[in-house]
């Protein structure tokens, strides 16, 4: 373990008196107790020994010890090594230092916590609400062990979100919360000079159903998959299978390798599928409908293949904790055989008229470009960091399931623009191809499920990564009493790669906002419609609906 | 009776807006996928639209949870007369798994009226194409008008073995 020593080593030559304890389970995690005070450097010393920025986890254990804990998690992309630094203060005042001056990318995770557990961090740079609905009482703190899961507090009144200031001499543009590019309900506020986007404000988190909390407090671990393949309908057997990961992770129960080839297996055919939908997606936001019909006629053959595999076309159900439910037989084989051959051939035809398509080119190069080094200090995930020349996969840094049977090349693209992400997802399709082929081949006989005789022990942590179609999803597990996890804590690949839209966004056109949105998402649709409402530059003033209609019939008499 | 109604108010090519009130994505893209060459629901005339203002027909996918709860009202509200809508999936039904959970509100029934539900998680395009056209008096309903009569509820979840068995039959089919 060189580079867990390491890393021990660097830290207790700095911060001795601060480091509590460490705890190692297995040679890929490392665990480090610390004083909260000096969480700030400790942090940066992390960054700078190489890790990068996962995601945050806080839980209430006020009803056991009455405390709070913080877990600032890292990866370590070279070493295989994933960490979390713990810290516990008192559940009377849960305050903490903000690492997010640092980290940019720690913003929302605290802003979180600042929502739905009441903690405070001090010199936070945008102290705003998050998650929480804009009418949701002060001092109601849903993940609190005190409040009920289905709490539902009378709304305040006269309460709005107050958005970021308007730069000087822009115009503030809204994009959302029903737009046709967005397929989910969110809010941008885009500041506009001209056509130029000078800035942008996110107001999310309208679909947040407080799944974490009702796993907590209503399910049992095997209830828990089926719900976290409902947290995406995308991508459902990546939450389900990290969630499984992470408890088999935290309880130390083996996998029967079958069963973890069939999880790979599974996890490729949903790439596939998500590949396909994000490509046609994004040739219908560019306005380029051809791509959209043909992407989405070859991807119903992985839809209906998934119906023929798991009985359903979505949401398969696959995966439980100690393996899977259903196996792959030998006709099964040979019909995802006979599929994917089917998709590489019409994908190939796909291919070669998107590279050789000028208008595709224009629309896409040279937008929304960052430099790698934003990109890393966003932590930027998936395809979007690939085409940054961002070289990570966890698919090849921390292998999981049945990845390390097979080889395949990761895609890297050093542009940094959209069309480097659209190179780097059709690349990965082929790849997909190849490894789906490799996995029928080898894939060995055995079980299908580890039975569990024994309790899962309580307190346990668990972390798991696992690489979605549009990045990493990390899912943090703390095993609890009663068969029910403690705390879940889920990371989509999109909750890092949106806080770095307002980076890619700067100083690109107006008409491009809904293809660098697109960019990192598979989940839009429909034609382009932006809701323009004017304002004096300088001077933010919203116009009213007869101002506008007076406008428009002016314009069109003439006048 | 609506589906009479519908064929007299709607005889012309529907216009449908499609609203996510909170859902998964998983019955958004099975509506967007009823647009694909295989399902291709334009041949009856239906298109999606991006605007409720141009709408006949509003889809409501999810469950609707605090925040999208005003603004679904006020998509519901900037549809022109007549209009239907239509509940899609199991979260707009009734709230599916997470109906009663501190962020959500409901099923779509608790923003605005729904018309029709198509049931499902998420459901088939199929599905959603023989609902549509159902609706609209295009096709004849296939199963015949069953009741059933609730026995007992709430089902306890959690209890095994043999009192799961016995309180299993919850439902029992009423005799003609």
């Amino acid at each position: 373990m060189p580079a867990i020593d390491n890393i021990l080593k660097q830290l207790n030559e700095k911060f001795s008196a601060d480091i509590i304890g460490t705890e190692t389970p297995n040679e890929r995690r490392l665990f480090v107790d610390i004083k909260p005070d000096r969480v700030r450097d400790i942090s940066n010393e992390m960054i700078v020994l190489g890790g990068r920025y996962m995601v945050s986890i806080g839980t209430d254990f006020s009803d056991v010890d009455g405390t709070m804990q913080l877990i600032h998690t890292f990866a370590f992309d070279n070493d295989n090594l994933l960490t979390g630094i713990r810290m516990s203060v008192p559940a009377d005042n849960p305050a903490f230092m903000s690492i997010t001056p640092d980290i940019p990318s720690a913003g929302w995770s605290e802003r979180e916590y600042m929502d739905l557990l009441g903690m405070k961090f001090t010199d936070h740079p945008k102290p705003k609400r998050l998650i929480l609905a804009d009418d949701w009482p002060e001092g109601v703190y849903p993940l609190r062990k005190e409040v009920p899961w289905n709490l539902m507090p009378p709304g305040a009144e006269d309460v709005a979100y107050q958005l970021d200031e308007c730069p000087e001499g822009c115009t503030v543009v809204p994009v959302g919360p029903y737009h046709p590019a967005l397929h989910e309900p969110a809010h941008f506020a885009v500041y506009v000079d001209g056509e130029t986007i000078k800035g942008c404000d996110y107001r999310g988190f309208m679909t947040h159903r407080g799944i974490e909390k009702l796993c907590q407090t209503q399910m049992t671990y095997n209830e828990v998959p089926f719900i976290a393949e409902r947290i995406c309908g995308i991508c459902g057997s990546v939450h389900a299978t990290a969630y499984s990961q992470a408890v088999e992770s935290a309880a130390g129960i083996p996998v029967p390798r079958r069963a973890e080839y069939i999880r790979t297996i599974m996890l490729e055919i949903e790439r596939i599928h998500s590949h396909l939908l994000w490509l046609g997606v994004a040739g219908h936001l560019i306005g380029f409908d051809t791509v959209f019909m043909q992407a989405w006629r070859v991807r119903e053959h992985i839809m209906w293949l998934g119906e023929r595999m798991t009985g359903n076309r979505k949401t398969y159900g696959m995966i439980v904790i100690g393996g899977v439910r259903r196996d792959i037989t030998p006709e099964l084989r040979d019909d995802i055989l006979q599929v994917v051959n089917k998709i590489e051939k019409e994908l190939k035809v796909i291919h070669k008229s998107i590279i050789g398509d000028t208008a595709i080119h224009k629309r896409t190069k040279g937008v929304g470009r960052i430099t790698k080094e934003d990109a890393i200090r966003w932590s930027l995930v998936g395809p979007v960091a690939r085409a940054r020349g961002v070289d990570i996969d966890n698919r090849r840094d921390h292998p999981y399931a049945a990845y390390n049977d097979v080889t395949f090349d990761v895609p890297v693209f050093t542009e940094g623009d959209v069309w480097a992400t659209l190179l780097v997802r059709v690349l990965e399709l082929y790849e997909s191809f190849s490894i789906i082929r490799q996995l029928l081949e080898k894939m060995p006989d055995g079980e299908l499920l580890t039975e569990l005789d024994a309790p899962i022990e309580p307190y346990r942590h668990g972390i798991s990564v696992v690489e979605a179609p549009r990045g990493e999803s990390v899912h943090y597990v703390i095993t609890g009493k009663e068969n029910t996890p403690e705390r879940w804590r889920v990371r989509a690949p999109t909750y890092p790669n949106l806080q770095g839209i307002p980076l890619m966004m700067l100083n690109n056109q107006l008409a491009d906002v809904p293809i660098i949105i697109g960019s990192i998402d598979p989940c839009f649709s429909c034609t382009d419609r932006v809701e323009v409402v004017d304002l004096q530059s300088g001077n933010c003033r919203v116009a009213s609906k007869e101002e506008l209609e007076t406008l428009s019939r002016n314009y069109r008499d003439g006048r | 009776m609506l589906s009479k109604l519908s064929k007299r108010i709607f005889p012309k090519s529907l216009w449908v807006y499609h609203c996510n009130s909170g859902a998964c994505n998983g019955c958004d893209i099975e509506i967007l996928n009823v647009l694909t060459p295989y399902y291709d629901i334009e041949r009856f005339g239906m298109k999606l639209v991006a605007s409720p203002r141009h709408a006949d027909v509003m889809l409501i996918s999810g469950a609707v949870t605090r925040p999208t709860l005003p603004i679904v009202k006020k998509a519901y509200d900037a549809m022109p007369h007549p209009k239907l809508v239509f509940g899609i999936g199991s979260c707009a039904t009734g709230g599916g798994c997470w109906f009663d959970c501190y962020n959500v509100s409901g099923g779509a029934d608790k923003a605005v009226p729904i018309d029709y539900y198509i049931p499902g998680c998420p459901p088939r395009p199929e599905a959603i194409i023989y609902g549509v056209a159902l609706a609209l008096g295009l096709v004849d309903k296939k199963v015949a008008p069953v009741e059933l009569k609730q026995m007992e509820f709430p089902i306890d979840m959690y209890e095994r073995n043999r009192a799961w068995e016995e309180r299993n039959v919850i439902y029992e089919l009423l005799k003609d």
